[in-house]
């Protein structure tokens, strides 16, 4: 136990005055965001991120000085993660009396998002690396890095990935439902939920709060399962 | 400002206690997901925990892009070999995303149609 604390520790001990660029680049961009009424390709990150890459250069700050200084970011993931549980908890209770075709669609769902990535990735060719930063992608970002950082892919790449795949799911999800007739906003908010984690869950609440509560749903149930199978099968995919 | 100290200190704990498990138990998943299952379980059996955390996790999650802002920042210095490959990557999120959302809309129809 101590050990896991000091480990912690020696994460938020060493902030320091990088993290003025991060609350900077992210004041900004949360700033521009909320200006242009949400667009969500405009999201804080896709500002803040490029604007402090580029003030790096000037100041000639490399990645893990960065990385450091920002500890106590990094360490609030952590938390941050098991926060989850709390809205999670909140929805579970409508999971009763739609526990067959929820958990059906959930589990496969699930499956089938990480599934037909690993096998796009080994059908392209592409590097056993990127197949391990991929692999999370369709699960919410905070249960997605830390099943990467378990596995060992790189996690820059794979908060990239996670956004991407977020942002693919709501521009698809309106031809979707309409081309596969499927109206129930309660399956669209679990869709939303399993295939675009918290970019899908927000797009979902602003249809409304019961296709909102689904997609929590769907996102956490996903997360859960994905961070339980995923470590333990991934090696099957490294040849 | 009290809740959110409590309520983060909670969070903190269970974290603690997630990566003790897993460590003590030699098991193949994140420590901090074995902690958030241990409060979702504790929040199943037992309420009166959550109008301490209700403020802490609902903050959290509302800067979590806050939080992400270091990580992603680390996308721009991947490095040539990855970037070579981002058109088949971007290739492969976008299909595989477009792929689930359309294989789960099956799945709900024919589940439905089998109920009704």
């Amino acid at each position: 136990m101590t050990e896991i604390i000091l480990q912690q520790w020696q994460l938020i001990s060493t902030t320091s005055w990088p993290l003025l660029l991060t609350l900077a680049g992210f004041a900004i961009g949360w700033w521009i965001y909320n200006r242009s009424g949400r667009i969500s390709l405009l999201h804080p990150l896709m500002i803040a991120t490029p604007l402090i890459y580029l003030t790096m250069q000037i100041i000639d700050l490399d990645f893990a000085a960065y990385d450091a200084g920002n500890g106590i970011l990094n360490w609030l993931l952590g938390p941050a993660t098991v926060a989850l549980a709390v809205p999670l908890s909140q929805q579970m209770r409508q999971l009763p009396a739609l526990f067959r075709p929820l958990t059906l669609a959930l589990l496969l769902g699930g499956l089938f998002a990480t599934l037909s990535a690993l096998l796009l990735v080994k059908l392209f060719g592409l590097s056993d690396i990127i197949l391990l930063s991929l692999a999370a992608k369709s699960v919410t970002s905070p249960i997605a890095l830390s099943i990467v950082q378990q596995i060992g892919g790189l996690a820059g790449l794979l908060a990239v990935a996670t956004m991407v795949t977020g942002l693919t799911g709501i521009v698809v999800s309106k031809s979707l439902f309409r081309f596969t007739g499927l109206e129930d906003e309660r399956w669209q908010g679990l869709i939303l939920g399993v295939t675009a984690h918290a970019i899908g869950t927000a797009k979902a609440f602003e249809s409304s709060s019961r296709c909102g509560a689904f997609a929590t749903l769907g996102m956490g149930i996903n997360g859960i399962l994905t961070a339980i199978i995923l470590p333990a099968s991934i090696k099957l995919f490294i040849i | 400002m009290k809740k959110l100290f409590v309520g983060l200190l909670i969070l903190v704990v269970f974290q603690w206690l997630g990566e003790w498990a897993v460590r003590l138990l030699g098991l193949d998943i994140p420590g901090q997901l074995l902690g958030m299952i241990f409060l979702l379980i504790l929040l199943g059996l037992n309420q009166s925990l959550l109008p301490w955390l209700e403020t802490a996790s609902s903050q959290l999650i509302r800067y979590i892009a806050l939080l992400f802002v270091p990580v992603t920042t680390g996308a721009f210095f991947l490095g040539p070999e990855i970037l070579d490959q981002l058109p088949q990557i971007l290739a492969v999120l976008i299909l595989s995303t477009v792929l689930a959302q359309w294989f789960m809309a099956l799945i709900i129809k024919a589940v439905r149609g089998s109920d009704d």
